[in-house]
C-alpha cells in the first residue's frame, strides 16, 4: 500500500489494509487450541449415547480401564465431586437440569454419557469403543409435532415449551383486522435443522495448577466471557481461571459460551490433576455440537387495496432439542420483524419446545427467520396485488424522513435507512432490462429470477443483557516510540486486530506498522463478550478510537509543554510529533516517549509519567444497520437445479473501518444463506439419530456454489464513537430471503411457492414446477400428521398444577422473598402484602426500585394482582398465586413477553 | 476420529498381496487410493486387523493394449488416467466420466480400482464399467479369475469379491473408433456423488445403431445396465429412435431409493429428462455427421 506521510494526509479508516492475521495463518503458523502442547497433557474423548431417549441401566468401564494407555474413565458420578451449574448466554441457569454427562438418563443421540482419559487420543478411542453403556430405550420424540403430544422430554417440568412468548388473547384484537383487510397473506416457512460446521471444531485444553489456579485454551468467541462463564459455572473466583484462544477458527454462536464438553475437560482436569485436552471431531461437530434453527412458523398479513401493511400475526415454533444452549422461544423474532415497516397492529405466540434432539445453540443472526417470513410474505403479496416487490417495499418501509418512529411492540428506531439502502441498490442494478432479458428467457425455456429483499438488525447490544457490556481499550506508546493495544476483542476470523490498528493508527497518527494489537487472552484487556450480536467493530472499535483520542492528546500536552507552544499547535502524523510554525521543533514519538517514560522531570508538573490511555466505551443499548439486496437466479426447470448469476448487496453498516473485512463479513453471511436455502440440512430419523454424519452428506455450500458478490457501500454514520454499525450477522439475516425471492420469481410463470420448506432442494422445486409431490414432502407430513393423530389418543400426562392440592386460606400478611424465573433468567425480590378482606395490596421491592400496588384480590388463598412497569419496557404484570402457610406458587404474565413461574417463601 | 489399530502391509508384488489377503482370513482390507477408506477407518466403520496397500505393486499401474481392448491396473491414479492419451483415444465415455469423479485434488490419489472395487450405487466409474462392458480381472491365492461388470456388483457397496481376493486390472473393450459418448449427471454440487447420473455408448454402422451400451449411477442399489434401452435401439436409425419411449424402457429396469436429498421419484423423473436429453444429443449428432 502506498502510504501518504505527509502532515495531515494519513488515512487508514476506509482502506483496504492488508491484514495482520495473514501472515501468520497463510504459513500455517496460527495458534489454535490443537496446537497447545503442554508437558504430562493427556488426552480426552467422550462415549456417547446411540439411543435418543432412555434410562441408563449400567456404563461398563471395565474393560476399557485395562486398555493401554488409559489414565482413568469418569461418568456423571466422578464428576459430580466438583458441583457444577450450567447457564446460558445470559448467564442465567439452565431450565432443563443439564449435566456434564449424562445423569441416570439420556435424552438425545450424541449426549456424552463416559469420559475417557488417555496418554493418545487413538488410545482413548480405543478404550471408549469398549466402555458398554446399557439403555432401556424409550419412544423419541423428534418433531415439534412430537413434543407437543408426546411424553415429557425432561421428567419434573409440566410440559414440553421450553419457553414460551406472546399474548394468544391479542389475537382477538388483531384477527378482526386481519379479516377486514382487503388482501391477506400468509407464509409458512419450515426452517430445517443447521449444524453449525465452523471451519475448526469446538477444542479445549485445560492445565490446572498447584495453587487452585487453572490455564484454559478453548475455542471461544470471547476469552473474557468464557473465563467469567467458567468461573460462575464452577463457583470460583474469576481470577483463578484464565481462559487463552488466539487463534479460532469460526465461531457463529456455537462458541458464545463453554458448553458440556469443554467445562467437562476443565473440571476433570481439576479432578485428575494433569492438563487434558479435547479436541472435537467433525463427526461429534454434526452431530453432538449445539444445532441451529429448525423453527416452523406461519405468518399472516393484512393489507389494504394499495398493498399498505394493515395488520400481522405469527405463530410461530422452534425445536429447542433436549439441552439447547439456553431455553428460547426466540422472542428477537417478533421484536425485530417490524420495526423498518409501518405496520399498525401485530401480535404473535412463541413456543420453544424440548425434543430429543440435540440442543440448539445461537447461530449468526439467531432471530433471522423474520426477514425471512416478512420479506418472502412481501414478494408473495406484491405478485397477488400486481405490483412489482420494490414498490411494495416503498409503499411500507420506514425511510428516514419517517422517523423517529416507534414499532407496535414499542421498538423505536431513528436512524434507520433500509428504504435509503433499497433506493441506491435500485439506482444500481437495471431492473427493466433484467425483465427483458426474463420474458425473452421464457419463450426459449429458461427461467430467470430477481429477488429483493430489505432489513434492519439490531448491532452492538450493550447495557440491557447480562454478557453484553461495554467494552475497554488499553494503549500504550512504549518507550521504543510503537504502539501496544491491549483489548478485549475476538477474532474468530474477524480481523480485529487489522481494524482496531487501522483505527489507532488514524487517530494517533502513527503508522499501521508500528501499531500491535494483543487480544485473545481474559488477561490482557478488561471485561468484553467479544463477538457476540455484531458488536466489535461499534463498541470496541469506539473504545479504541477514543482511547487513541485521550493518548494522543496526553502527547501533544507533552510536545507543547517540550516545545513552549499550545496544545493546538501540535500535530501527530506518521509516527511524528510536528509543532505548527516551528520545523525545527519536530521530533519522533520515540524521543516523546523517551522523555515521558525515562525523564519525568520534563513532563507538566503533575503528570503521571509514561504514554498510556484507557477508555471503556458504554455505547447506546442498541445500533441499528440497514440493508437491502438482491439476487438473480436462474432455475432448470427439467431437474429443479437453481444457479445464482448475480448478487448485489447494498448495506449500511456506518463508518467503513475496512472494506475488504466488512465485505467478508457480507459474503460470509451470504455463503451461509445459500448453504441453508440450497443446501444443508441435519435430517434425523424416527428413532432420533442425526442422518448427516460427515461432509459427504451435509452439503456445505462450496466454492462452485457462491458467486461473486458486488457491494454497495451506503454508509451512514451511527451516532456512536467514529460511526462504525455491526455487520457481522447481516448477510445470513437478509441472504435467504434475498435467495427465496429471486427463486419464485423465477417460479411465478408456474406456481406459487405456497409452504416454503428448506432447504429447496431440487426436488423441492420440481413441486412447485409441476404441481405435484415430486420431493415426497407432502407424504411425509401426511406421515406425521398420522403420528400426531396417534399419539393424541395417548393420555396426556398430568400438569403439575392441576395436581397440588389447595390448602386452607392463611394469613400472607408480612414480607415474602419472592422469586420470579423470567425467558432471560430469573429476578429475585422483597415482596410484601397486604390483606385486608377480600382485598389485596403492598408492594415488590427489589435494588433498582419499587413498584406499589392496590386493588388485588385475596379469595380462597388466590391472590391477583397487577403490577405496571415501565423499565425497560412498558408491561402490566399480572400475577395470580397460591399461597400456602410458608410458601408461594403460581404464575405470572408478562404481557407479550409470555408468563413466568412464581415462587416465594417468607421472609 | 482416530482408526482402530491395525497392522500395515506394503507389499511390492500380486503374489505377495495374494498371500497376505489369505493370512488374513478376511480380517485384511486393501488401500489404493484412500480417500474413501480412510474416513471409514476413521469413523471405525471399517477395523480391518491389516491393511495391505497395493501403492507399491508397479503391475497394478498403468494403461496398456490389450487384444480387442484397454486394460488399466487397478492402482492408476484418476488424474493419470484423465490425461492418458490412449484412454482419450479408445474409451473418450470414460474418460468423460472421470471428469465428474470427486475433485481435481481426490483424484490425485483416487484410483480407478478403488472407485470400480467399491461400488458406491451413485459412482461414475462402476457404471462406466458396466455401459462399457468392461471385465474386471481378480487374482487370489485360489487361482486367477474373470468378471463381467454387470455381474460383479451384488448391492451398495457390495460385489463378487471374496475377501481373499484383489483386483489386478480392469479391461474395457474396444468401441468402434466413430462411437458416440453419452454422459449426464445431476449433482447439487460439483465433485458430489450422483443424485442421478447416466454414462453409455453407441456405435452406428450401416446407418444403423450397431453397439449400445448403456447403464444408470444412483438410480437403485448398484450401477444398472439400461438393457431394454439398448435392444430397442439395436438395429434402429438414429433418426427414428423414439428417444422418450426408449428412456422410458430406460428408467423401467430402475429401482431408485429416497433419502433426504432427492425422493426415489425425483431420481426417475429427472434420470428420464437426462437420458432422454443425453439420447437426443447422441442421435443428432450422429445424422449429421
Amino acid at each position: 500500500m502506498n502510504v501518504q506521510r505527509s502532515v495531515g494526509a494519513t488515512r487508514y479508516v476506509g482502506q483496504r489494509t492488508a491484514r495482520k492475521e495473514d501472515g501468520r495463518l497463510l504459513v500455517g503458523r496460527g495458534q489454535f487450541t490443537d496446537d497447545v502442547r503442554l508437558p504430562g497433557m493427556l488426552h480426552v474423548t467422550y462415549v456417547r449415547s446411540a439411543v435418543a431417549r432412555g434410562r441408563i441401566v449400567s456404563i461398563d468401564t471395565e474393560a476399557a480401564r485395562e486398555m493401554p494407555g488409559v489414565h482413568a474413565i469418569y461418568t456423571q458420578a466422578d464428576l459430580a465431586a466438583l458441583p457444577v451449574q450450567m447457564l446460558s448466554f445470559f448467564f442465567a441457569p439452565i431450565e432443563a437440569p443439564v449435566t456434564l454427562l449424562a445423569d441416570g438418563r439420556v435424552a438425545c443421540v450424541g449426549e456424552p454419557v463416559a469420559m475417557v482419559i488417555a496418554e493418545s487420543r487413538a488410545q482413548a478411542e480405543d478404550a471408549a469403543s469398549l466402555v458398554e453403556v446399557t439403555i432401556e430405550e424409550e419412544a423419541p420424540l423428534v418433531t415439534i409435532a412430537d413434543a407437543r403430544t408426546g411424553p415429557l422430554v425432561h421428567p419434573g417440568r409440566d410440559d414440553n415449551v421450553a419457553a414460551e412468548m406472546g399474548d394468544e388473547d391479542a389475537l382477538d384484537a388483531i384477527q378482526p383486522l386481519i379479516d377486514g383487510a382487503a388482501h391477506v397473506v400468509t407464509q409458512t416457512v419450515h426452517h430445517q435443522r443447521i449444524a453449525q460446521s465452523p471451519m475448526e471444531c469446538r477444542a479445549c485444553v485445560a492445565s490446572p495448577d498447584g495453587t487452585g489456579e487453572m490455564t484454559v485454551w478453548m475455542g471461544c468467541q470471547s476469552p473474557h466471557l468464557a473465563a467469567r462463564y467458567l468461573s460462575l459455572a464452577l463457583g470460583l473466583p474469576a481470577e483463578s481461571i484464565r481462559v487463552i484462544a488466539k487463534d479460532v477458527g469460526g465461531g457463529f454462536g456455537l462458541k458464545n459460551i463453554p458448553w458440556r464438553e469443554e467445562v467437562a475437560v476443565v473440571v476433570a482436569a481439576r479432578l485428575f490433576g494433569r492438563p487434558l485436552k479435547w479436541i472435537e471431531d467433525r463427526f461429534e461437530a454434526l452431530t453432538a455440537s449445539s444445532h441451529a434453527r429448525e423453527q416452523e412458523a406461519t405468518l399472516t398479513a393484512g393489507f389494504d387495496a394499495e398493498g399498505r401493511l394493515t395488520a400481522g400475526w405469527c405463530d410461530y415454533a422452534c425445536n429447542n432439542g433436549a439441552w439447547p444452549m439456553g431455553e428460547d422461544a426466540n422472542i428477537a423474532v417478533h421484536m425485530f420483524m417490524w420495526p423498518a415497516y409501518k405496520l399498525p397492529a401485530y401480535g404473535f405466540i412463541t413456543r420453544g419446545w424440548y425434543t430429543n434432539t440435540m440442543g440448539l445453540g445461537a447461530y449468526r443472526g439467531p432471530w433471522a427467520m423474520e426477514t425471512l417470513l416478512r420479506e418472502t410474505l412481501l414478494d408473495k403479496a406484491a405478485r397477488r396485488l400486481g405490483i412489482s416487490p420494490v414498490e411494495i417495499r416503498r409503499r411500507n418501509l420506514v425511510y428516514l424522513s419517517d422517523q423517529p418512529h416507534t414499532s407496535t411492540l414499542g421498538v423505536e428506531v431513528n436512524d434507520i435507512t433500509p428504504g435509503e439502502c433499497l433506493e441506491k441498490l435500485v439506482a444500481n442494478v437495471d431492473i427493466a432490462g433484467f425483465r427483458k432479458e426474463q420474458k425473452e428467457a421464457r419463450r426459449q425455456g429458461r427461467y430467470l429470477g430477481l429477488g429483493f429483499a430489505a432489513y434492519i438488525e439490531p448491532t452492538g447490544a450493550a447495557g440491557t443483557m447480562a454478557p453484553m457490556t461495554g467494552e475497554t481499550a488499553q494503549l500504550r506508546i512504549e518507550p521504543t516510540g510503537k504502539v501496544t493495544a491491549m483489548l478485549s476483542t475476538h477474532s474468530q476470523g474477524h480481523g480485529t486486530a487489522t481494524t482496531m490498528a487501522q483505527v489507532i493508527a488514524e487517530q494517533l497518527g502513527v503508522l499501521y506498522e508500528d501499531v500491535s494489537v494483543f487480544e485473545g487472552d481474559s488477561a490482557i484487556g478488561a471485561f468484553g463478550p467479544g463477538a457476540a450480536g455484531s458488536r466489535q467493530g461499534v463498541i470496541a472499535g469506539g473504545a479504541t478510537w477514543r482511547a487513541s483520542q485521550l493518548l494522543a492528546e496526553k502527547v501533544k500536552v507533552v510536545a507543547a509543554h517540550l516545545s513552549n507552544a499550545g496544545p493546538d499547535a501540535v500535530t501527530i502524523s506518521g509516527g511524528m510529533v510536528h509543532v505548527e510554525g516551528a520545523p525545527e521543533m519536530s521530533r519522533s514519538l520515540k524521543e516523546i516517549a523517551e522523555i515521558a517514560y525515562g525523564e519525568p522531570g520534563r513532563l507538566p508538573e503533575g503528570m503521571a509519567s509514561g504514554l498510556e490511555a484507557q477508555f471503556r466505551y458504554q455505547p447506546p443499548p442498541v445500533t441499528m444497520t440497514s440493508a437491502a439486496h438482491c439476487c438473480m437466479v436462474e432455475v432448470d426447470a427439467e431437474t429443479g437445479f437453481v444457479k445464482i448469476l448475480r448478487w448485489i448487496s447494498s448495506e449500511d453498516c456506518g463508518t467503513v473501518i475496512n472494506p475488504g473485512v466488512v465485505e467478508g463479513q457480507i459474503a460470509g453471511g451470504l455463503a451461509q444463506a445459500i448453504g441453508q436455502v440450497l443446501l444443508e440440512e441435519m435430517p434425523y430419523d424416527a428413532r432420533g439419530n442425526p442422518l448427516a454424519a460427515t461432509f459427504k452428506d451435509y452439503l456445505m455450500p462450496a466454492i462452485s456454489d457462491v458467486p461473486d458478490f458486488e457491494y454497495i457501500h451506503a454508509n451512514t454514520p451511527a451516532q456512536t464513537i467514529g460511526g462504525m454499525r455491526g455487520v457481522g450477522e447481516g448477510g445470513a439475516i437478509i441472504g435467504p430471503p434475498t435467495l427465496v425471492n429471486a427463486i419464485a420469481d423465477a417460479l411465478s410463470p408456474f406456481c406459487e411457492i405456497e409452504e416454503l420448506t428448506l432447504p429447496l432442494t431440487p426436488a423441492r422445486i420440481l413441486d412447485v414446477i409441476e404441481q405435484r409431490d415430486v420431493s415426497g414432502t407432502r407424504d411425509r407430513a401426511n406421515r406425521d400428521e398420522a403420528a400426531r393423530a396417534r399419539d393424541e389418543m395417548a393420555e396426556a400426562p398430568p400438569l403439575a398444577s392441576e395436581v397440588s392440592a389447595q390448602g386452607p386460606q392463611a394469613s400472607i400478611d408480612g414480607d415474602w422473598n419472592m422469586t420470579l424465573k423470567a425467558p432471560m433468567g430469573g429476578q429475585s425480590f422483597l415482596a410484601h402484602f397486604e390483606a385486608d378482606g377480600a382485598e389485596l395490596s403492598g408492594y415488590l421491592s427489589a435494588p433498582d426500585g419499587r413498584q406499589d400496588f392496590s386493588g388485588g384480590t385475596f379469595e380462597n388463598g388466590r391472590m391477583q394482582f397487577m403490577v405496571k412497569v415501565d423499565n425497560p419496557m412498558k408491561v402490566t404484570l399480572k400475577y395470580d398465586l397460591q399461597a400456602g402457610a410458608d410458601t408461594i406458587t403460581g404464575k405470572c404474565k408478562m404481557g407479550m413477553f409470555g408468563t413466568a413461574k412464581v415462587t416465594a417463601v417468607r421472609v | 476420529m482416530k482408526p482402530a489399530p491395525f497392522d500395515y502391509e506394503r507389499p511390492s508384488s500380486i503374489g505377495e498381496a495374494c498371500r497376505l489377503l489369505d493370512e488374513a482370513g478376511g480380517g485384511a482390507t486393501v488401500i489404493a487410493g484412500g480417500q474413501t477408506l480412510v474416513p471409514l477407518l476413521n469413523l471405525r466403520m471399517s477395523q480391518p486387523f491389516i491393511l495391505v496397500d497395493i501403492n507399491g505393486i508397479d503391475a497394478l499401474k498403468g494403461i496398456s493394449r490389450v487384444e480387442g481392448g484397454t486394460r488399466v491396473g487397478p492402482a492408476t491414479s484418476q488424474a493419470e488416467a484423465l490425461s492418458d492419451e490412449t484412454l482419450g483415444r479408445h474409451l473418450p465415455a470414460l474418460v468423460t466420466a472421470l471428469g465428474h469423479v470427486g475433485h481435481y485434488q481426490t483424484r490425485n490419489r483416487g484410483t480407478i480400482g478403488g472407485s470400480v472395487a467399491l461400488g458406491e450405487p451413485a459412482a461414475e466409474m462402476p457404471a462406466a464399467a458396466v455401459a462399457l462392458g468392461a471385465t474386471i480381472e481378480i487374482a487370489s491365492v485360489r487361482g486367477n479369475r474373470s468378471v463381467k461388470a454387470d455381474e460383479f456388483y451384488l448391492g451398495p457397496f457390495m460385489t463378487v469379491l471374496e475377501p481373499d481376493e484383489l483386483v489386478t486390472g480392469i479391461v474395457y473393450p474396444d468401441w468402434p473408433p466413430d462411437h458416440v459418448v453419452l454422459f449426464r449427471e445431476v449433482a447439487q454440487r460439483p465433485g458430489d456423488f450422483a443424485l442421478v447420473g447416466m454414462v453409455g455408448a453407441l456405435a452406428i454402422a450401416d446407418g444403423k445403431i450397431s453397439r449400445a451400451g448403456l447403464a444408470w449411477f444412483g438410480m437403485g442399489p448398484t450401477p444398472i445396465k439400461a438393457r431394454q434401452a439398448e435392444v430397442a435401439l439395436i438395429g434402429a436409425a438414429p433418426g427414428e429412435a423414439d428417444a422418450q419411449a426408449i428412456a422410458e424402457l430406460a428408467v423401467a429396469d430402475t429401482a431408485p431409493f429416497g433419502d433426504h436429498r432427492a425422493s426415489a421419484e425425483y431420481r426417475r423423473t429427472v434420470g428420464r429428462r437426462i437420458f432422454v436429453r443425453a439420447l437426443r444429443e447422441a442421435l443428432e449428432a450422429k445424422e449429421t455427421a
